[in-house]
């Protein structure tokens, strides 16, 4: 992931930024960081390792939503 | 497609990987096979909604690289997320009312890994205007089950992944109140509406509330649907529980159930599902049967299984690659 993508994550998970994907499991495990982190910021780093693992599992889903995120 | 039971047998005996849904009188009539199988006489054919106890509505599974069933209780429902294929799609069918259907509809949304494996799958049923019960069936032993999840693990091609959606017809009006539940759970009496405390019966007959229409939770912009299955003196009971932590919204109405799929179906653009299941209650509130919404056919069912347990809600699989 690169770095300007990596930021606007962060910001979606941090509720900063907003962004919806076309993939079910992905917004799913958006909204499920977004919880963890608004429940304690210190899970920030656990969260976007979580989206780097799901995102690095299903490239389909990165290529699409990376980009979209990126250009937010 | 819904076929006869004699097609059925003959593409089980030709050794075919199948997903099956059928009135139990016809899924107890099946020889052993690569299949598995769940109750309900209800579906939604090419032709439109239909109840049939005549005929099989039968998936055939013709992308595995491979597959293993099993049978998994309420204490070991969990370990689908660690027996899956790494690149795989698990297809999973609970009977209605069982002690697992209640466990994985609870505990599912906080288990670590959950979105890192595709689950898919539904909730078998039964006829509504008879006696029988929800039932699940393993074709590799041939047993049938009533209290046991049934799971068939799909292994895929390198190339291919698997992708689990959903249309659902459902929204919410971001004005309306706000509904907060205490704890995760299938029934409840208090909740917060708006951050005062109310017992949430009385809240509904006061409002004049329409229980056809369920909670919505907005997950990212992916509305997750609870629905209300029956409201007592003072507590409501629902078909999936509420979730603490979670927002919740009364659906706006929603009339015309199946143009408002055709709506759905034509805004997420072209899709190629090889299965899907729709919810009962969409069939009955919305009066479905006869009704046509391709490409979108199967079992009509009595919850729907996208990762966590869903309701009122159209779930679909594809393959991609």
């Amino acid at each position: 992931m690169d770095t300007a993508a990596r930021e606007k994550l962060l910001k979606v998970l941090k509720g900063e930024l907003k962004y919806t994907s076309t993939n079910l499991a992905f917004n799913m495990l958006i909204s499920k960081m977004q919880k963890k982190i608004k429940e304690d910021p210190a899970n920030e780093e656990m969260c976007m390792k979580e989206m780097d693992e799901f995102l690095t599992k299903y490239p389909i889903v990165a290529k699409v939503d990376l980009a979209n995120i990126a250009a937010l | 497609m819904l076929i006869t039971l004699e097609e059925t047998v003959k593409m089980i005996n030709e050794g075919k990987i199948l997903h099956i849904a059928a009135d139990d009188s016809l899924l107890g009539k099946l020889p052993k096979g690569k299949w598995i199988g769940g109750t309900t006489p209800y579906f939604i054919s090419e032709e439109g909604g239909i109840f049939t106890k005549e005929k099989l509505f039968v998936n055939e599974i013709d992308f595995a690289a491979d597959i293993k069933v099993a049978v998994y209780g309420k204490y070991n429902i969990f370990q689908v997320v660690e027996e899956c294929y790494d690149n795989g799609l698990t297809m999973m069918i609970m009977p209605y009312g069982s002690k697992v259907a209640a466990k994985y509809a609870k505990e599912a949304p906080e288990v670590e890994e959950l979105l890192m494996h595709p689950i898919v799958g539904w909730i078998s049923g039964f006829d509504l205007g008879g006696e029988s019960e929800a039932k699940v069936y393993d074709g590799t032993s041939g047993e049938s089950y009533t209290d046991r999840a049934v799971v068939m693990y799909i292994k895929l091609p390198e190339d291919k992944t698997a992708m689990i959606n959903m249309i659902n017809i459902f929204t919410d009006d971001k004005t309306d109140p706000v509904i907060r539940f205490y704890d995760n759970d299938l029934s409840v009496s208090k909740c917060s509406v708006n951050g005062q405390e109310v017992n949430f019966a009385q809240y509904i007959k006061k409002k004049g509330l329409d229980t056809k229409m369920p909670l919505v939770a907005d997950y990212n912009g992916s509305y997750i649907n609870t629905s209300i299955k029956e409201v007592s003196k003072d507590r409501v009971s629902f078909y999936a529980p509420v979730f603490k932590n979670i927002e919740y919204r009364f659906a706006v109405d929603v009339n015309d159930y199946s143009g408002e799929f055709r709506k759905r179906i034509s805004e997420a653009g072209a899709h190629d599902p090889i299965m899907s299941c729709n919810c009962i209650l969409n069939y009955q509130y919305g009066n479905l049967a006869g009704q046509k919404i391709p490409p979108y056919t199967g079992p009509v069912t009595f919850g729907e299984i996208a990762y966590q347990l869903l309701n009122q809600t159209l779930v679909y699989y594809e393959i991609l690659g």
